[in-house]
């Protein structure tokens, strides 16, 4: 018989590591991770569109930090977190609703695949001007 | 005798509308990031937000969005504590914390859009 494993509840963190984790866990611990990003997020884009309230010129000014390179390269991560967050959680309804749990490795993978094309096809519409002047 | 427990107070209804929000989200979000990106100037730019929010269906729409996201979110955070063994004054002050947070930063947004003005004429035209 194998070693039973005892709970180390001061270690719980390094004791859930250590624990193998097909896709299901994984989709579990990055559903959790992505989604404290987007209520973050959501807190900042409240805080961060609130000059709106004080007119054009505020507004424009304030918003001109968002629109450099670096500010729409971590918006197009962003998105990243949001198709993580969104394809798992249409799969995670498929496995409560529609006896997605007979299937839900195979949700997982096309999550993955769907979520990357449309990782990069977001990418081209965020950045297609940027392409275009690249080009022309 | 048999006492027959309903689903009262279980935390079904918060189960169930954690998914129907987030299937409407998924919606909602996807558009919301395409049209924020489509130019450069349609999310970044008070002219392109004043044009929108001079037509209702948006206006709704944002509010819908700020609404909604919030719940869904902070039901989430709450839903993450829950996983954990709180002692009643933990669940008291997280729960307090987070209604506080959400109740703020929901009337927040919900101003900052009714806030924004509207300058159409008759014509159609904006107003500058």
């Amino acid at each position: 018989m194998s070693e039973f494993k005892k709970f180390d509840q001061k270690n719980w963190v390094k004791t859930n590591l250590s624990y193998r984790k097909d896709s299901g866990s994984w989709a579990w611990i990055l559903h959790r991770i992505t989604g404290i990003a987007l209520i973050t997020y959501l807190f900042m884009h409240i805080y961060s569109l609130s000059p709106l309230s004080q007119g054009r010129e505020a507004f424009n000014n304030f918003m001109k930090t968002y629109s450099t390179p670096f500010f729409m390269v971590m918006e197009w991560f962003l998105f990243a977190f949001v198709l993580f967050h969104s394809l798992n959680g249409v799969r995670i309804v498929l496995v409560d609703w529609a006896d997605g749990a007979r299937y839900h490795k195979a949700l997982y993978r096309y999550s993955i695949v769907i979520g990357v094309l449309m990782f990069l096809a977001m990418g081209y519409v965020m950045f297609s001007h940027e392409i275009h002047k690249l080009f022309s | 005798m048999y006492k027959h427990r309903n689903s009262q107070g279980s935390g079904s209804f918060s189960w169930v509308f954690q998914r129907i929000t987030g299937l409407i989200l998924v919606v909602i979000m996807i558009g919301h990031y395409i049209l924020m990106h489509y130019t450069p100037e349609s999310g970044h730019t008070y002219d392109a937000v004043l044009a929108r929010m001079q037509s209702n269906w948006y206006r709704v729409l944002d509010l819908t969005f700020i609404v909604l996201g919030m719940y869904h979110g902070l039901n989430g955070v709450w839903g993450i504590f829950r996983d954990y063994k709180l002692k009643s004054w933990q669940t008291i002050t997280i729960i307090s914390i987070l209604i506080i947070l959400g109740l703020a930063f929901t009337l927040w947004g919900i101003k900052t859009i009714l806030d924004i003005p509207y300058v159409q004429t008759s014509s159609g035209l904006l107003v500058k």
